[in-house]
């Protein structure tokens, strides 16, 4: 094939080149200003983000300029950082230098590895468009605790994968409890200084959605393969597609698992039971959670998970383990509600929507990490001198937003689109505010009471189920975090949200409240695209609101093949 | 074969959800409860004062305002549930004793709470939490969510009488019932069945509907018929077939796999038989409402547990039904966006051939089954599949 | 003394190009169009090619009650 320079020169300028409007072509050269955007970044209206990609791929023809101070901030302590810091990790939770042996087995290994992770840095370079300063640094913490927490937890698993190792059952994969995803973290800190606990889809689905969206249709397209319909919760779907594709590691004698959070995930389990073939404990919530009774019967099965763990591995839960994780995890929740104090009260709150909203669902998820606690030392610092100095982090804000239900998972930066593109703020959003619960340990029944209140209020069940008072408390949320708008999510296959459609419509109107839809189908980006999702938001703050977009780039572009 | 007596009466009342039946019981100052799944003990809703009426939205065209407030997106049973309740078809009921145990169910039982649909002042909505599993644990929380949310409530709004004594004659009453259809069941099992699978489901679908006291005598007379009913001297049907998977109350629908040419011999899906009319063993110190709890959870086959060996003999008990009642394969049937047979059918179609030996047809299909000429193509197809099976075998 | 500011000087230099470089690899995005023109195919291919156990045939037997 024979290149020509005219190709090269149009690839060039397709890769690099940022065209210019004709009416910025048209205008005089402003020295001064040109110096001024040079040293503190373009004002808001007037960065065009939309100019800077690359076709329909989401790169970018260059990174954004965000003024010297911010953009040597994102390339010295985000972009470097980060990258630095990954090779460090692996060689931290990979137990030295042989950790990167693991790493690239591992890489080569599985799809979710290979394919996904490595482009970590544009998951940062998305969250964080347009944003700067103090917001900058306190959300790009956020994302580095959840890759570090991600390197952990692949590391572990890889370090005991049988099929890394020939087949062998070594030491570690005795030592290595797998749970389900939904399961949470919390359960296992009474052997947290003997074993060590990894859900099973929270690296290899979940997490990878976010950073890259490609892979997890190979997996759904896996599921499907079988004859599942296609119908059913993708996430669900994603979940037991890993094991149709043999891409799952193997790395624990067990396996536990719960039927949170829906009717999608308890009819999951029949399958990874199939494929997993080894001792499966069923952990269920109860589903009438308010009700009194039914505290009994949850704690009866947690102390059931304990009793298996401990018949399957041969130790004891030490009871001082889970005091001190559960206390430490107490830390992390009262940061969280300073967070939300600040978020509600306040415009100095400086974390993105999507920041939020990964970071705690990961962090609350997955348990106490030392990590959490380095994170939020630095949020919660830059987080002080926001409120003494007063500094309005999101000054572009037109209207303050919650965010309810459950978020595509192939687009949950979309908040940061919003912001740039409309000024529409997500403050909180419904995942954010499951788990809600503090855990006493002054006693054995206490401790016990507030770890099955804990998991009865886990992600997407605890507004989803036990009754259509959970999910309505969409209205008291609004008016504690003074917002005046609701972004509703609207996952097609979730049928428990699908099923209280109407009567969210009939509220809205009854409340005269501004409610955006925003279908979607959670990790699956093939049913509801990304610019078809901006089409919805663009239409109603057009027509309904009849407001200007601060960034017409912003309004129209196609990243249909981004990551 | 000769008409069964009482059928087309029978079958006149599944009609509409409030029969003539239905409406005698209310007449005779009984209370009438609703309910949608087998976790709802039928038993303790026909204690004396009451009775049981397992919800149906028989004659369901399109459910437009259901659709607008559960979307096109839900299982078709429950829309079509709430389009009856909407368009006033459940105002009969004196309350909705309801369960979360399948998410769209669970929604329209929550809109019966919500909004105001059922125009009855005594109208009340219940619920009761159901486990997961089957264990010790789960059924003592079984037994005390069904005290506390089912019969204290039902003393509480309407003075039923809740005591053992009441149960107990609940227990026999229904196990009586449990007994007839058994009994009428039991001729699915013959080599040549002298009752065909709409017939019975036509049985079947009746004592969950009507107040059992006023058709137990029906069920008495076809047992004693089926005594002497003789099959057709030619066989009318070319293989026999196990009907399981989700929510399945429509005769006609079991007809339509009659028709070409396969006779259902058994019904192991909600509102049939298996499990669902087995009878009710007090054991010695147990008090019926704990031996009520065990057996619900007990029996169940429902893909909803989640036990790693429960979910494992699921499959075997099919099997096992497809071999006690010779059936030559099994079709397995789920409810368009029902997730839990959706997963429990793609397992039973893989595992059931490759580890039992029975050829399996797994169809999806709607509440209102308007795709009557795509199924007759397929179970028309899976009935001559078995044929050359059969054929092949005997080469 | 000389050799050491040299050194020195050296270092300095490596370092600042080191730091330029990085820094051009980080604005014109190289990273990002490496991972998705060159490695993320060389995956695709990797893992769409890859030989799989059929997980399929995974026997399924029944299992001890664990209460």
């Amino acid at each position: 094939m024979k290149i020509s320079f005219k190709d090269v020169k149009a690839k060039y300028r397709e890769l690099f080149v940022v065209e210019k409007s004709p009416e910025e072509k048209n205008k005089p050269f402003d020295a001064k200003k040109a110096v001024k955007d040079f040293w503190y970044g373009k004002p808001h209206e007037e960065r065009r983000l939309g100019d800077l990609y690359v076709g329909n791929t989401g790169l970018y023809k260059h990174r954004e300029w965000r003024g010297v101070k911010d953009t040597m901030y994102y390339f010295n302590m985000i972009w470097l950082y980060n990258y630095a810091h990954m090779v460090t990790d692996i060689m931290k939770y990979g137990d030295g230098p042989k950790g990167v042996v693991e790493f690239a087995k591992g890489t080569m290994r599985y799809r979710w590895m290979g394919q996904t992770y490595l482009t970590v840095m544009h998951w940062f370079d998305r969250g964080l468009e347009g944003v700067r300063g103090d917001a900058l640094k306190a959300s790009a913490w956020h994302y580095r605790g959840m890759v570090s927490e991600t390197i952990r937890q692949f590391m572990r698993m890889f370090e005991a994968d049988k099929k890394l190792h020939g087949g062998e059952e070594n030491e570690l994969w005795k030592k290595t409890i797998a749970h389900n995803e939904t399961l949470s973290g919390n359960i296992f800190y009474g052997w947290r200084d003997q074993l060590d606990d990894v859900a099973l889809e929270m690296i290899p689905y979940f997490v990878s959605v976010h950073v890259n969206n490609h892979t997890v249709l190979n997996y759904i397209d896996a599921a499907q393969s079988i004859g599942l319909p296609a119908d059913p919760c993708p996430m669900c779907q994603a979940e037991y597609g890993l094991f149709v594709q043999d891409d799952y590691p193997d790395y624990s004698p067990v396996m536990l698992t719960s039927n949170e959070a829906c009717d999608g995930s308890v009819a999951t389990s029949v399958l990874q039971d199939w494929f997993l073939n080894r001792p499966l404990y069923a952990m269920p919530q109860p589903m009438r959670y308010d009700d009194p009774l039914v505290q009994e019967h949850c704690q009866k099965e947690i102390e059931g998970a304990w009793k298996f763990i401990e018949e399957q591995f041969g130790i004891k839960m030490d009871w001082d383990q889970y005091v001190k994780h559960a206390q430490s995890f107490n830390k992390l929740t009262e940061f969280e509600w300073e967070k939300w104090d600040v978020a509600a009260n306040t415009p100095y709150y400086p974390i993105t929507g999507v920041a939020q909203a990964l970071y705690r669902i990961y962090y609350s998820q997955d348990g106490d990490r030392p990590i959490w606690h380095e994170m939020d030392a630095h949020v919660k610092a830059i987080m002080d001198r926001t409120v003494k100095n007063k500094i309005n982090c999101f000054p572009k804000t037109r209207h303050r937003a919650i965010a309810w239900s459950c978020a595509p998972l192939y687009y949950s930066h979309w908040c940061t689109w919003a912001y740039n593109c409309w000024g529409i703020n997500t403050i909180i959003n419904m995942d954010s505010l499951m788990f809600d619960q503090y855990l006493r340990t002054d006693t054995y029944e206490h401790a016990l009471e507030d770890l099955s209140w804990f998991n009865e209020k886990a992600p997407m069940r605890a507004m989803a189920v036990g009754g259509h008072e959970h999910i309505l408390s969409l209205f008291d949320y609004m008016e504690r975090f003074h917002c005046d708008m609701v972004i509703m999510y609207d996952q097609l296959q979730c049928k428990g949200m699908q099923g209280i459609h109407g009567v969210f419509e009939d509220e809205f109107r009854k409340r005269n409240i501004h409610a955006i839809w925003i279908p979607h189908a959670l990790p699956d980006k093939r049913t509801v695209s990304r610019a078809e999702i901006r089409d919805i938001i663009n239409d109603y703050m057009t027509t309904v609101m009849r407001e200007e977009p601060l960034d017409p780039t912003l309004l129209d572009f196609d990243d249909s093949m981004s990551w | 074969m000769k008409d069964l007596v009482h059928i087309f009466e029978l079958e006149d009342l599944l009609q509409e959800a409030n029969n003539k039946l239905v409406r005698q019981g209310k007449e005779d100052g009984k209370r009438a409860l609703g309910y949608t799944c087998y976790f709802m003990p039928e038993v303790l809703l026909d204690l004396p004062g009451c009775f049981s009426v397992r919800l149906r939205a028989p004659r369901s065209g399109s459910p437009d305002m259901a659709t607008y407030y559960m979307s096109n997106r839900t299982c078709m049973y429950g829309r079509c549930l709430l389009e009856r309740a909407l368009e006033g078809g459940f105002n009969f009921l004196d309350a909705q004793m309801a369960t979360e145990t399948c998410t769209v169910t669970c929604r329209f039982q929550e809109h019966l709470q919500l909004m105001d649909i059922i125009k009855n002042p005594d109208f009340f909505c219940e619920f009761t939490d159901v486990p997961f599993k089957k264990n010790e644990n789960s059924i003592d929380h079984y037994e005390q969510q069904l005290k506390h949310h089912v019969l204290d409530k039902l003393s509480e709004h309407f003075g039923i009488d809740t005591s053992d004594e009441a149960l107990l004659k609940a227990i026999e009453e229904h196990n009586e019932i449990c007994r007839l259809i058994t009994e009428i069941g039991s001729y699915r099992k013959l080599d040549e069945p002298t009752i065909t699978g709409w017939e019975f489901s036509v049985i079947q679908l009746a004592t969950l509907v009507c107040p059992k006291y006023l058709i137990i005598d029906m069920l008495g007379d076809i047992a004693e018929q089926l005594k002497t009913r003789k099959p057709d001297a030619k066989k009318t049907y070319r293989c026999k077939v196990v009907l399981a998977g989700s929510e399945e109350d429509d005769p006609d629908f079991i007809k339509l796999i009659e028709e070409c040419g396969a006779l259902v011999v058994a019904d192991r899906h909600c509102y049939g038989s298996l499990p669902g009319r087995e009878e009710i063993v007090v054991k010695d110190g147990e008090t019926p409402l704990r031996a009520i709890a065990r057996h619900y959870l007990d029996t169940s086959e429902c893909p909803r547990f989640m036990e790693q060996h429960t979910m494992r003999k699921r499959k075997q008990y099919l099997a096992d039904i497809a071999k006690e009642y010779k059936a030559d394969g099994i079709i397995i049937s789920q409810m368009k966006f029902c997730e839990y047979w959706s997963y429990e059918r793609t397992i039973d179609t893989l595992i059931l051939p490759r580890d039992y030996g029975y050829p399996v047809c797994s169809i999806e299909k709607e509440y209102v089954n308007n795709a009557v000429g795509q199924l007759r193509t397929r179970f028309q197809a899976f009935v001559e599949s078995i044929e050359l099976k059969n054929i092949q075998k005997e080469a | 003394m000389k050799a050491i500011g040299k050194f020195f000087f050296k270092l300095v230099r490596t370092i600042v190009v080191i730091y330029a470089v990085l820094f051009a690899v980080f604005y014109w995005d190289l990273d990002g169009k490496f991972l998705y023109y060159i490695w993320e195919p060389l995956m695709v291919k990797r893992f769409d090619n890859m030989k799989r156990d059929d997980t399929l045939k995974t026997p399924y037997t029944m299992k001890d009650n664990v209460e």
